[in-house]
């Protein structure tokens, strides 16, 4: 088990009296993990993810940042250290200029103005929009939107990163562009969630993964043995990753050796004994 | 400005505020300082009323008129239809300024209105003329403002000379709105044509009041949205808006200082 930073204890959060958005939630997280949320559409994801980064404040419940309790004072410290990219770019985009906008979140932790403009000049390198930056958000399309919601958060610089499904709605240059963010940011011991209907994505990409089902935490494992099970896939209405139906038809056909699992084309080739893609 | 290439396909089908703030992001003037902008506005501004001449007004409309186009980039055909809603409301403006109403048949053209006489004399439209120009002339100083200055900028600039917090946070966040909503109305508008919403003029009524109203449900959900991603991004109640440092350079204050010496030197000459 990696070092834990963020525990959830038996939260449950409700919108309305009777009806709870997440049931008895409890769950740990190890720093650097790479964690995929599934589950179908108000299942509670989302509500999980304003809960994470303090923006909704359940009554029964507990999270822990690095082992402390956060109360209502230490909220600020929470939401200084998760980061929450919402799902609709256009949601969170609130200042008139993208420079402004990527300062927004450093100029609320009231850094010095020197600091404020070398995380703007960073976040903007990171996502590669130097050239966008003295553009209005309305004059950007949605692929830009989403890397300059991304920037945003990247410019708080936290430990925890929590994305409401951000391929939503992105064309694939895009998609790949973030894929390449998420490994980039995996690679400097970023923990992130990510909220996801692509199974084929999560199986690919996540190390561990959280199922979801009216509210209720049902399966919290590995990939690999989460989307092995499947009654559970069938009651959170999650289809298996294509990769695995694949090899498992390989399998039964003797193609592949058992136990490789591919997660992607070039993997497979290798599992077949191939050395690279086509041979 | 090669990225605003791609939105100039498409400027066909900008109208008023999104032009001017289409141009406002691509002026050469937008590096310019805004709190020196805003001040040389204003400056030319009281110049043009308080000096009250029309060789004074009449320069700075084409002063102003040449700066709007060659500095903030805007095509000469465009600044004229911008200033076609102005010219259309001083015209009538003016025109109401020139009748006079009277008892006795004065003036040098009239009509009579039950016993009384609407006239117009020579004087009169002098002086309607006069009062046409110096309203010119204080649009195209305004003109140069709105023109060279997005308004994100012009808030912070507001703020930096003691508008109350109020007020220049609400225009932030109203020009961000403005967007957001006409974007939403027109996307509502297409689906609502796309299923013969305007089939004739009474249904094109009822659409319309649908979506006035799904627009007003739609502006409270998503306000709340954006309090959510402005509060998990640490907004405690007080915007700070980050702005770009920018300079007033001596040759600018210089520039200024030149251009109302000589629309006081105007003044006098006319005088003479």
């Amino acid at each position: 088990m990696k070092e834990e930073i963020l525990r959830v204890q038996h939260l449950t959060y409700e919108y309305q009296p009777g009806h709870t958005a997440i049931e008895d939630v409890s769950l740990s997280i190890g720093k650097g993990e790479k964690i995929a949320v599934m589950g179908s559409n108000g299942a509670g994801k989302s509500t999980l993810f304003l809960n994470l980064n303090g923006v909704l404040q359940a009554e029964t419940g507990e999270i822990y940042y690095q082992g402390i309790q956060i109360g209502r004072k230490d909220l600020g410290n929470l939401r200084r250290h998760v980061g929450f990219v919402f799902q609709d770019a256009d949601n969170q985009m609130i200042a008139s200029t993208v420079e402004a906008e990527v300062a927004f979140g450093p100029l609320n932790l009231k850094l010095p103005r020197q600091e404020v403009d070398k995380r703007i000049d960073e976040a903007l390198d990171y996502m590669n929009l130097q050239s966008y930056r003295k553009r209005p958000p309305h004059y950007l399309s949605g692929g830009e939107k989403k890397r300059v919601s991304i920037a945003d958060i990247l410019a708080m610089k936290p430990e925890i990163i929590l994305f409401d499904e951000p391929a939503a709605a992105l064309d694939p240059f895009s998609t790949e562009m973030l894929q390449q963010v998420l490994s980039d940011l995996s690679r400097e011991e970023k923990t992130l969630l990510i909220s996801t209907h692509d199974v084929d994505f999560a199986y690919r990409w996540a190390e561990r993964i959280l199922v979801f089902d009216q509210g209720k935490l049902v399966a919290d494992g590995e990939t690999l043995e989460i989307f092995l099970q499947d009654k559970l896939l069938e009651q959170a209405h999650l289809k298996k990753p294509e990769m695995l139906k694949i090899y498992e038809i390989l399998l039964k056909r003797g193609l592949v050796c058992e136990g490789s699992y591919p997660k992607d084309a070039m993997e497979l080739t290798k599992c077949m004994g191939g050395t690279a893609y086509g041979e | 400005m090669k990225g605003y290439r791609r939105h100039k396909g498409r400027r066909e089908h900008f109208h008023g505020t999104a032009a001017i703030d289409f141009y406002a992001c691509q002026s050469g003037i937008r590096c310019w300082n805004g709190c020196f902008k805003v001040i040389s506005t204003v400056l030319i501004l009281v110049m043009c009323l308080a000096l009250d001449a029309p060789v004074v007004s009449g320069f700075i409309i084409l002063t102003m008129g040449a700066l709007n186009v060659k500095g903030n980039r805007v095509r000469f055909k465009d600044y004229l239809v911008l200033l076609k809603i102005p010219i259309v409301f001083l015209v009538l403006g003016s025109l109401t300024a020139a009748v006079e109403i009277s008892a006795d048949p004065l003036g040098n053209w009239r009509v009579s209105l039950y016993g009384m006489w609407l006239y117009i004399s020579k004087a009169g439209i002098w002086r309607a003329a006069e009062l046409f120009l110096k309203t010119m002339g204080a649009v195209s100083a305004m003109y140069f403002l709105a023109l060279s200055t997005p308004a994100g900028e012009l808030a912070a600039a507001l703020q930096r000379l003691h508008i109350p917090r109020l007020f220049t946070e609400l225009m932030h966040m109203i020009y961000r709105f403005i967007f957001i909503l006409t974007e939403v109305q027109r996307t509502m508008k297409m689906a609502a044509v796309s299923r013969l919403g305007d089939v004739d003029f009474k249904t094109s009524c009822t659409t319309f009041g649908l979506i006035g109203g799904n627009l007003l449900i739609l502006s409270l959900k998503k306000a709340n949205l954006y309090y959510d991603a402005m509060v998990s991004r640490g907004y405690k109640g007080e915007f700070f808006f980050w702005e770009e440092e920018k300079n007033v350079k001596a040759w600018q204050v210089l520039l200024l200082l030149c251009y109302l010496t000589a629309l006081m030197l105007l003044r006098l000459a006319e005088e003479i």
